[in-house]
């Protein structure tokens, strides 16, 4: 399938705050939600459309991976966007966003999308964690917000699209500079050549986000320590 | 992608539940009526497939007979058998996923067995899928990944098969190494990972894993490096005009990911692993081309790679590796080895079979086949061979050799750094070694024969073998090679260290820092590596922090302070990082826990450095507003974002030769300053560096900055006696709406709104507090009554968007109150920004102008005292609920007469060390007696501006125990020498409240200074710390007493004691000041003193005191 952009993603956050079935949610519709049975998924890909254009996310989840420290660090520079989750359910999850969040903003590009997500929506009655704290929460620290229920699918799709749009806006004020590609010419290559065939919307040039973020003045504006 | 095929499947409507074991049953039907995929059934099949894992996911959660169906019926055959079909893309991704599932969501143990029981995983994971699809590829390796994180000492055994030597899961990971898709390559990481920890309980694992495959991957992966290496230097080097700082900032994370991967593995601490994976980081990267390039001339074209580059990737690697014997013996080679570590030892040979670099040249070769090629090599020897094991490592060991040796083209890596008659030694040692190892291990060289029948005994031979020598190899292999060298090759036994020369050469500052920077780096990291032995840093009397020491590297410390010199020139082309890393490093050189042993002539030149940082700075130094902000800034910058090594040392941009501008984005600490701002800011922060650096190594405390220290200051919440203040009530309408009563009080550098205390009357719990100076005051267009004002969070990040502390409208009760409140904060406002400026001024030995010191003076003694006094002056009064009885001494005398007076008469008697006044004492009484002509000049003058009084610090300050309160004398004291009394502040200043007249003389509080208990240590020792610096402070204090005229002063003291030192500083001390009050348009009462209003307002106030002083008891 032809894209203009691929986006990559990763999901962070505790263990059991819902990361994988969220990515099984938003990438593959044909599991459907139901109350007794639980599947998640470490990595999907889906298309979607900003603007009139092909789009597509690829979604890592990163779960199990954090005893290395080599693996997030990487994991957080590949990406263009991140969600973060946690259990509106389970307060302990909502207090570690701290944690998580300083460990992306030192190993990511420091214009990596973020999205916070208060997870399991659903499960109302046993809410621990108040809407507005969330709000608060990504208030501060310059975030979107959103909750959504992997159970019901419910603003599952906004969340990922929202930080896709919030991508692509990127890209067109220049924030991300596609023309600062790196080492991953080949394999832009092979995309480059491949959606031809198939596809009727116009074939942008394809570019790896996670490799092309530029080193704009923001950069000067991460704090040292 | 799956979006449109869903409810393809038409059985699925009949069925009523499709999470049952009877749908998977018509699932299984499904499957066999469809053993051939075609475009027909694909569809279907996809479906089908998919609706299995749904229901093995349900079953694994619900209902354990699906299980044992699926299992029953072998359906996990069928998948194979579709996969095998070349079936296509679509379902291809569709198996990969339900695997990936499956793998993912299943959480009974025995469920996992099941599926993992009959190597079907294992076909699949060989199965040859198109890797060419991007997504076929991301689904593969994460499903590998998924199976990784399965991996434990049970599930081992499902992939590693110990008799055909099969790892499929493990081999066919690798392959993908370098994978030019990042998520891969990271997935791949993971899984060695996950691999390794796990065949840490698993001996035949690790036995493979060491001797077939970690020669062939640790050779790819370090070749890969390198090659990121070398891209990253041709980058340094053709970069023009900044314009490759995205790429190279990408190359740089590049490698910070190699060396934190490497380090995970290192970190596992698998000895087997470890000594192949030291051995060729060392061998075959570190020292050939990093090592190695800091001494190759520019002109050489062994030079791989820059110097520049090379020191800053070193720094990199012992920031970040701190594994013992790797980072040991390369510490060992940079700090202590000479060239012959490049030079072919063949006599080592023999003793170091074990380790492949050992006796070959070290040097920085391309494998001699891909990685895939290799592990294809291997499994078919295995096959061929089973019941023997080839030695991997050696073989390929082997064949490098044979291509260094061979020399010529290859890609042009191929070059040892010897000659060629060397290199054709160093085959004759490769093969030699080849062979010997074979004899010991069974090695791999395929053109040997025999000696591989000894199979597995001779490898457990082998790895005793390896064990023993392990330590002495990689630690002392080094030196022990360098020393046989030099007795087989040299007669000096002087010993070369062309390594650590090139760092020291390197520190040389005069045309820029661009190397100094790295090589500080490096030594830091270096220093600081948990796994150096102290023992060879000590050798060379390297810094090494916290540690007791007699001596230091004099060559070092003279060339750090050459930098520091040379940093505080007004041309200097150091930049603050690097002075500031220097200081680093020249406090660990030189303090030895908590002694400093730094020669005298050194300190001598450090303090010559500061003097000079400090007449840089002068050059600046301006009266200008911004210049205290950005003082103020610059120390926040500083103390809040001290450098971090680590950080600065994953910033790319350093790599590029160092620029001024700031267009650049390269934060101002790593780059020169450009035009005026910036050069001030950095003449202010090399000042405090080297200040802070001087107090330091001379045992001394800080003092005097920040200007403003936080614990000085009235806080929220804090309780305060307000009795006699001067308090204007007020609403305040906060931005958002809120509304509150509030009294608004001005302190000598805050405002703040305070409510009563409900406990006891007078006091007042602060509700906010903020300082005056950076204060905006306007007023609001449509209400006379009203004011807008905004004060502004100081911020150590000056990128960070100003955050208002507060933001509101303050409406008052009138408009005559609103024009007294607007001037009080305008006013202090002015004032509190001057004090500062003086205590700069003071801090910087410069004369204060006069104009200055009556602005602070507003009559103040206080800052002229050489003590230290406290920034705030409720100290006591404040959080004082439990102790009544102390407060009430302390305050004693102010709650019956108004603070200035009494504040002034108290102070005098008891202080007898104030004096450089000395009718001190006396004066109390006589000076009353005058006041009271003054106060008839104040009943004209019934309204009172602000004032302030301030109260005197003086050395006396300590003294005044037993509530009393403690004043200084002097006025001359005061407006005289303010540079010598930085620390010293004025204490608080209320202002009386204008709208109630006949309050307003009580309400003038002035609570004498108490004597804090903080305050004291500042007054004891600041007068010492400061005559200690500056004699001449002393000195000039002196002489200015005498200009003022002791005499006179004296005099008007014993007459006007309490208003006195007020109303002279108004008469001495004409100012430009006074025409900016006037500007701001006192409504001040009558000037019958002076024509000058401002010191009209003094006079009034002074005498509205002095008219008070009478009903005062205390004053007797």
């Amino acid at each position: 399938m032809a894209y203009a952009y691929l986006f990559k993603y990763i999901i962070i956050g505790d263990t059991g705050v819902g990361k994988s079935c969220l990515l099984l949610q938003f990438t593959d519709k044909r599991f459907q939600p139901v109350h007794d049975l639980t599947i998640g998924v470490e990595f999907g890909a889906r298309m979607i459309t900003i603007d009139g254009k092909q789009i597509k996310l690829q979604i890592w989840d990163t779960a199990g991976q954090e005893s290395f420290r080599s693996i997030t660090r990487s994991y957080y520079r590949g990406a263009a966007g991140a969600l973060l989750v946690y259990d509106i359910t389970r307060r302990d999850t909502f207090n570690h966003l701290t944690t998580w969040l300083e460990d992306a903003r030192q190993h990511s590009n420091s214009n990596m999308v973020i999205m916070l997500i208060g997870n399991k929506s659903d499960l109302e009655s046993r809410r621990e964690v108040k809407k507005e704290e969330g709000e608060a929460f990504a208030r501060e620290h310059g975030l979107i917000f959103m909750e959504t229920s992997a159970k019901t699918a419910s603003n599952v799709e906004e969340a990922f699209i929202n930080t896709a749009k919030e991508i692509y806006e990127k890209i067109q004020e220049g924030v991300f500079d596609i023309n600062n590609e790196v080492r991953h010419t080949s394999l832009c290559f092979s995309f480059l050549l491949k959606p031809l065939h198939s596809s009727s919307v116009p074939v942008f040039p394809l570019f790896l986000l996670s490799v092309v973020f530029q080193q704009c003045v923001w950069f000067a504006t991460l704090p040292l320590s | 992608m799956f979006g449109r095929s869903r409810s393809w499947v038409g059985g699925q409507g009949k069925t009523k539940n499709i999470h049952s074991l009877d749908h998977l049953k018509y699932m299984y039907h499904v499957l066999t009526k469809n053993t051939t995929v075609t475009d027909h059934n694909r569809n279907l099949l996809v479906e089908t497939i998919r609706s299995i894992t749904e229901i093995l996911i349900w079953g694994d959660q619900n209902d354990s007979s699906v299980f044992d169906f699926f299992l029953e019926k072998n359906m996990f055959a069928f998948f194979l058998n579709i996969l095998r079909q070349k079936s296509g893309r679509y379902v291809c991704v569709q198996l990969l996923q339900t695997l990936n599932i499956m793998f993912e969501n299943i959480s009974h143990e025995t469920s996992l067995y099941y599926l993992l029981s009959n190597n079907h995983v294992n076909s699949i994971i060989v199965h040859k899928f198109d890797f060419s699809d991007e997504e076929i590829m991301a689904y593969y390796i994460s499903f590998l990944k998924t199976l990784s994180l399965k991996l434990n000492t049970h599930t081992v055994h499902f992939f590693y098969n110990e008799h055909t030597n099969d790892f499929a899961l493990y081999t066919e990971a690798i392959k993908f190494f370098n994978h030019p898709e990042s998520m891969v390559r990271i997935a791949v990481r993971t899984i060695t990972l996950n691999v390794y920890k796990v065949s840490l309980d698993n001996q035949h694992m690790l036995h493979y894993i060491r001797d077939k495959t970690a020669v062939p991957y640790f050779s790819n992966l370090v070749w890969f490096i390198g090659s990121h290496v070398i891209e990253l230097d041709k980058c340094v080097q053709t970069d023009e005009e900044h314009r490759n700082r995205g790429k190279l900032s990408d190359l740089v994370a590049e490698h910070l990911d190699h060396l934190h991967y490497l380090n995970d593995i290192l970190i596992i601490n698998c000895e087997f692993l470890n000594d192949v994976l030291t051995d060729h980081l060392l061998n075959r990267l570190f020292l050939p081309l990093y090592v190695y390039s800091l001494v190759i001339p520019e002109t050489s074209e062994e030079r791989k790679i820059n110097p520049q580059v090379s020191l800053y990737l070193l720094s990199q690697v012992f920031l970040i590796i701190h594994y013992h014997p790797m980072v040991n013996a390369l510490a060992e080679v940079i700090l202590n080895g000479d060239l012959s570590v490049f030079t072919p030892q063949t006599d080592i040979l023999s003793t170091h079979k074990n380790t492949a670099g050992a006796g070959a040249v070290r040097c920085f070769t391309k494998p001699s086949e891909s990685l895939e090629r290799s592990l294809e090599l291997s499994r078919q020897r295995g096959r061929k061979r089973t019941q023997k094991r080839p030695n991997y490592k050696n073989l390929g060991e082997e064949e490098d050799d044979e291509r260094a040796g061979g020399g010529g083209g290859g890609g042009g890596a191929e070059e040892g750094w010897d000659d060629d008659s060397s290199r054709g030694v160093e085959r004759e040692g490769g093969r030699e070694k080849g062979k010997g190892t074979e004899g010991v291990g069974g090695g791999g060289d395929r053109s040997s024969k025999g000696s591989r029948a000894s199979g597995e005994t001779a490898e457990e031979i082998e790895m005793v073998v390896m064990e023993k020598c392990k330590v002495s190899e990689l630690t002392e292999q080094n030196i022990t090679d360098e020393e046989k060298t030099a007795a087989a090759t040299r007669t000096h036994t002087q010993r070369s260290r062309p390594f650590l020369d090139m760092v020291y050469s390197a520190l040389d500052c005069t045309t820029d820092d661009y190397h100094a920077l790295f090589v500080l780096c490096l030594l830091y990291a270096v220093s600081h590596s948990k796994g150096i032995n102290r023992g060879l840093l000590e050798r060379l009397q390297l810094p090494v922090p916290d540690q007791e020491k007699s001596c230091y590297s004099l060559v070092l410390v003279e060339r750090l302070i050459r930098v520091i010199s040379q940093a505080s020139q007004p041309d200097g082309k150091v930049r603050l990082a690097t002075l500031e890393l220097c200081c680093l490093l020249l406090k660990q050189s030189v303090l030895s826990g908590s002694q400093c042993i730094i020669k005298d002539v050194h300190l001598a030149c450090l303090e010559g450095g500061r003097e000079e940082s400090l007449h840089l700075l002068r050059r600046f130094y301006k009266g200008e507003e911004i210049f205290l902000d950005m003082f103020e800034d610059e120390y926040r910058s500083m103390t809040s974002k001290p450098l971090n090594v680590e950080y600065l040392m994953m910033d790319a941009s350093v790599l590029l030769p160092p620029t001024g501008t700031p267009l650049t984005g390269i934060d101002f600490v790593k780059r020169l300053p450009c035009g005026d701002v910036e050069k001030t800011r950095r003449a202010i922060r090399v000042f405090f560096m080297l200040r802070a650096l001087s107090l330091q190594l001379q045992g001394e405390a800080e003092t005097q900055l920040p200007l403003t220290r936080s614990e000085d200051l009235i806080k929220t919440d804090d309780v305060l006696d307000l009795n006699n203040s001067d308090l204007i009530a007020c609403m305040v309408v906060s931005k958002d709406g809120g509304q509150a009563q509030r009294f608004l009080a001005v302190d000598v550098y805050q405002m703040s709104l305070v409510e009563p205390e409900t406990k006891r009357l007078g006091w007042g719990v602060v509700k906010f507090a903020g300082l005056l100076q950076d204060m905006q005051v306007s007023g609001v267009e449509d209400d006379s009554r009203a004011l807008n004002i905004i004060i502004h969070k100081p911020s150590a990040n000056p990128h960070a968007k100003p955050l208002p502390l507060l933001q509101a409208n303050f409406i008052f009760a009138d408009h005559i109150r609103c024009i007294i409140a607007k001037q009080r904060l305008a006013k202090g406002r002015i004032q509190a920004r001057r004090m500062k400026m003086q205590r700069i001024a003071a801090l910087l030995d410069l004369p204060v102008q006069p104009s200055a010191s009556e602005v602070l003076g507003f009559g103040q003694t206080s800052n002229a005292s050489p003590s230290g006094l406290p920034f705030r002056f409720y100290e006591q009064s404040r959080r004082s609920p439990n102790d009544p009885t102390a407060n009430r001494a302390v305050f004693a005398s102010v709650d019956k007469v108004p603070g200035f007076a009494v504040a002034h008469c108290v102070s005098h008697s008891p202080s007898p060390l104030s004096s450089p006044s000395p009718p001190s004492s006396g004066s109390g009484s006589t000076g009353r007696c005058d006041s009271v002509t003054a106060s008839t000049v104040s009943a004209q003058s019934p309204t009172d501006d602000a004032f302030l009084e301030h109260t005197p610090p003086s050395s006396s300050v300590g003294d005044g125990e037993g509530g009393d309160v403690t004043l200084v004398s002097s006025a001359p004291v005061a407006a005289l020498a303010p540079s010598l009394t930085p620390a010293s502040q004025p204490t608080i200043s209320l202002l009386t409240d204008n709208s109630a007249e006949t309050l307003s003389v009580e309400s003038l509080t002035l609570l004498p200074p108490s004597d804090s208990p903080h305050l004291h240590p500042c007054t004891s020792h600041t007068p010492a710390t400061l005559s200690l610096q500056r004699p001449d402070a002393v000195i000039a204090e002196e002489e200015e007493e005498d200009e003022e005229g002791e005499g006179d002063r004296k005099e008007e003291e014993l007459q006007e004691e309490d208003g006195s030192p007020e109303e002279e500083t108004v008469r001495e001390e004409t100012t430009d000041e006074a025409a900016k009050e006037v500007e701001e348009g006192d409504e001040d009462a009558p000037v019958e003193v002076n024509s000058d209003q401002q010191a009209t307002e003094y006079v009034t106030e002074d005498t509205d005191v002095h008219s008070d002083t009478p009903d005062s008891p205390e004053l007797d």
